[in-house]
């Protein structure tokens, strides 16, 4: 079975504005989508990160000290306790600012005195014994804080005896051995032990390259303004958001409480940039490739209407239907494939311009070749239906003067 | 001539009405998307105060450590922020006309009539000049003027909402109010203002809303008022105090200069290299002289209001419009050959190319304003669902509320793109058909 490239290529070349329109677009079509697609998948995977925590399980909510008599520790413990007596609560810790927010701090470790040996960049959150459950990261090896051990809010040149770090910072500062034990000191050369690890744990800055670098430090954080992290208990979260406003008023009224804020909202406010970006490239994406499938199934149509007399006389002298559909697909993927050799060039070339100019990974040669077959696919069933209708023209129609 | 050819345009859509509402929608569909980014784009990266673009100055200084830039990914930029006490060495120059030395200060507001609970308000501590500077409006009363910046007096403006909310929307100068537990009196409210961006402080979010209270920097200082901008240190040192903070090379201040000519700018310009060159004597400034002084577009662009993201969904915007008209050159070709034998007749009967040409032209040009008003009406929904994808997320309405909305600019894109489309799509088709040589057509009839 031939599929008659020769004849169909000279019919092309008779007329040859529109297929080059059609190939155009496909052209432009399959670099834009190959590199959107590329881009779609690295915001979705940026965006559904594993951040280590309970963060459906967590809301937070601000109490704000002003008053010149205000005391902050005493306000701090009669909140944790009554926190930690509610039926609904998992653990409750003060925390300064919220993982995932935006807002937080950073600080340099290293593995010797003096800001020498290994440095790794981490967020420090200062915390309390029941910090770990209420973020409900994992512990892979030494102890948590012993309530004991929490200090009260240190000045900013005081470090604090013993230390809780995620694995990041550990493959970081002592690759290939054990952390529990050794020594880490901050820019001041003041040294803390390394007393337990967290598996996997999110910092402030999404963006920051170092957001896995966290540190867990034994003391409460700085007054008079702090938060409440609150872990519920599985399926009591909106059972245990209306009760705490209220209850934390009752407890002392001369401050401002804020309102509760669950860990999903402020992950989603701070990825929302990311996510949207996601929507647009998917729903421009989506519309570019019908409009496409329009272009080509047009193109088509028209290539159909105005060969009727030709087609009807293929058939008067002997072609099948089926010969006709296969001259009209193969037309198409002619159409299709020169624009798609056209496309690829662009494609790499956008997505070399994409690197370069905007810091994003080189294309990954899979989407190009997975564009290249949806695309090819696109033109087939635009295509198709037109094609078809060709198949039915009758024998007749070369005796028409049309 | 035009309303016959019009005329004709019309019956030609009639005899094809699929396609020529295809090839509307097509250029709809690529005008939309090129009106949705452009409008966010544009509104990105406008500059709020344009009107004093060659007399208002950010003021940085490259105090940064001697063995990294500030920021890896722009090295050739100083600190977007300064030192507390470079901040008041630019303050006590005379040279500017107006000068502005400032942070975020945390505030609680306490005692007002109508929301009596006190209330949690992030609080703009500055000087004097911050209100002639950037042009504030005020509904009631004034800003202080610069003897109470020295003075100490405790005065605070507040922001239109924030009154509203305390006071009810009374004109509340003269009354008082306290902030972190301090007797203030009210001086000013301002009007509604919203800059977008928020030129003068884009290190917490370049679309947030300006803080609700204005009071003078000294009270926050001296009332150690905690900061809740960007505070950022390179050094290694003792940081126990606020004292021990005011005194350090931790960055957290801004400061903004009006000058009203290129000499004051030149002297402004030598005043900070000669301050910076006597702080070398301290060892401090221990990196290339790096003193600037930025218009406001330029700190725009250097802040990069505009992220990434949105210039490359401009770009995505073309692309999709580039495939769109081809699309468009397509149909209109295939549908102006269709119609060949008529323009044969036309000929015959004695119109010469150009009326061929130009009935054609009009034809597509019709399509294409068509497409235009078809563009920015998907547009303006288009816009809504942006503005949909970016609510929902707290308590403040998102700045896409103001950013992605249709303006004046919007409906200029649409018609401009419209010619445009005329242009790229309409005149190959209509130039083939009108040199087409009508005997072939008439022939075959």
């Amino acid at each position: 079975m031939s599929y008659e490239i020769r004849p169909i290529l000279s019919a092309l070349l008779r007329n040859r504005t529109g297929a080059v329109l059609v190939a155009l677009q496909v052209a432009v079509s399959l670099a834009v989508l190959v590199n959107a697609a590329y881009v779609i998948k690295q915001r979705v995977q940026f965006v559904n990160r594993p951040d280590g925590m309970a963060t459906e399980e967590i809301v937070s909510l601000r109490s704000t000290g002003f008053a010149k008599d205000y005391d902050y520790l005493a306000n701090l413990q009669a909140d944790l306790q009554w926190l930690n007596s509610l039926p609904d609560v998992l653990a409750a810790a003060p925390i300064r600012n919220l993982p995932l927010s935006g807002g937080g701090s950073g600080t340099g470790l290293y593995t010797q005195p003096g800001e020498k040996g290994i440095d790794a960049h981490v967020n420090y959150y200062e915390s309390d014994h029941r910090t770990i459950e209420a973020l409900g990261v994992k512990l892979i090896a030494g102890r948590g804080f012993r309530p004991e051990e929490i200090l009260p809010p240190t000045k900013g040149s005081e470090f604090v005896p013993q230390v809780i770090v995620t694995k990041a910072v550990v493959e970081k500062l002592f690759p290939g051995q054990t952390a529990i034990g050794k020594t880490v000191y901050d820019n001041l050369g003041q040294p803390a032990v390394i007393i337990g690890i967290i598996e996997h744990m999110h910092g402030a800055w999404i963006n920051w390259d170092s957001l896995d670098q966290v540190m867990l430090l034994p003391s409460l954080p700085p007054g008079p303004a702090t938060r409440y992290m609150i872990r519920a208990k599985p399926g009591r979260l909106d059972a245990l958001i209306p009760q705490l406003q209220p209850g934390l008023v009752a407890l002392n009224n001369n401050r401002v409480i804020g309102e509760p804020v669950t860990q999903t909202v402020v992950k989603a406010r701070s990825y929302l940039a990311d996510r949207n970006m996601a929507i647009f490239l998917v729903a421009v994406g989506l519309v570019l490739a019908v409009v496409t499938a329009l272009g080509i199934f047009s193109l088509a149509t028209f290539n159909v209407n105005s060969r009727q007399r030709q087609v009807g006389t293929r058939r008067a002298i002997g072609a099948r239907r089926s010969d006709i559909l296969r001259y009209f697909l193969v037309e198409n993927g002619m159409i299709t494939s020169g624009g798609v050799v056209l496309g690829c060039a662009l494609a790499l070339l956008i997505g070399l311009w994409l690197s370069s100019a905007y810091d994003l990974p080189r294309l990954d040669l899979y989407y190009l070749v997975g564009g290249v077959f949806a695309v090819f696919l696109l033109g087939q069933v635009a295509a198709l239906q037109p094609a078809r209708r060709a198949a039915r023209i009758a024998p007749a129609m070369a005796t028409r003067n049309i | 001539m035009f309303a016959y050819h019009f005329n004709l345009a019309l019956r030609s859509f009639r005899r094809n009405p699929g396609i020529t509402a295809l090839m509307v929608l097509a250029i709809g569909l690529g005008i939309a998307v090129c009106v949705m980014s452009l409008t966010v784009y544009h509104a990105m990266g406008s500059n709020p105060l344009w009107w004093k673009n060659d007399r208002v100055f950010a003021v940085t200084m490259d105090t940064w450590s001697p063995s990294e830039p500030y920021n890896d990914e722009q090295p050739e930029l100083p600190p977007t922020l300064l030192t507390y006490k470079d901040a008041l060495a630019i303050l006590r120059s005379a040279i500017p006309q107006h000068t502005v030395v400032m942070y975020v200060a945390g505030g609680v507001l306490s005692g007002a009539p109508v929301e009596t609970k006190p209330v949690r308000q992030a609080t703009r501590a500055t000087t004097a000049d911050f209100f002639a500077t950037f042009d504030v409006p005020f509904q009631y009363g004034r800003g202080w003027d610069k003897a109470a910046d020295d003075n100490k007096t405790p005065v605070i403006v507040l922001a239109n909402d924030v009154n509203q909310k305390l006071f009810g929307g009374a004109n509340s100068v003269g009354k008082s109010l306290r902030w972190n537990d301090i007797e203030f009196q009210v001086i000013g409210v301002l009007k509604p203002w919203r800059p977008l961006p928020k030129f003068y402080d884009l290190n917490n979010g370049s679309f947030d809303e300006p803080e609700g209270a204005f009071v003078p920097l000294r009270w926050a200082v001296e009332s150690q008022a905690e900061v809740w901008g960007n505070m950022n240190c390179w050094k290694s040192e003792k940081l126990d105090s606020y004292a021990d903070r005011l005194q350090s090379e931790c960055v957290w201040m801004e400061a903004w200069v009006e000058l009203p000519n290129s000499a004051a700018r030149a002297r402004m310009l030598a005043f900070l290299d000669t301050y910076a060159n006597q702080q070398r004597k301290f060892g401090r400034f221990q990196r290339a002289q790096n003193n600037r002084l930025t218009p406001v577009d330029q700190w725009l662009a250097d802040n990069q209001v505009v992220s990434n993201d949105n210039k490359l969904l401009v770009g995505l915007a073309f692309a999709f419009l580039a495939v769109c008209l081809l699309n468009t050159v397509g149909l209109l070709l295939a549908k102006f050959l269709n119609a060949a034998p008529m323009s044969g007749i036309r000929r015959a009967l004695g119109a010469s190319r150009r009326d061929i040409f130009l009935q054609h032209l009009t034809e597509a040009s019709a399509v294409a304003l068509a497409g235009g008003l078809m563009g920015l009406l998907l547009g303006a929904l288009g816009l809504a669902g942006i503005r949909g994808l970016y609510s929902g997320f707290g308590d403040q309405p998102s700045s896409y509320e103001l950013l992605a909305r249709v303006d004046v600019n919007s409906v200029l894109w649409a018609l401009g793109l419209a010619v445009v489309a005329t242009l790229v799509a309409g005149l190959y088709p209509a130039w083939r058909i009108g040199r087409l040589a009508p005997a072939s057509y008439l022939k075959t009839q």
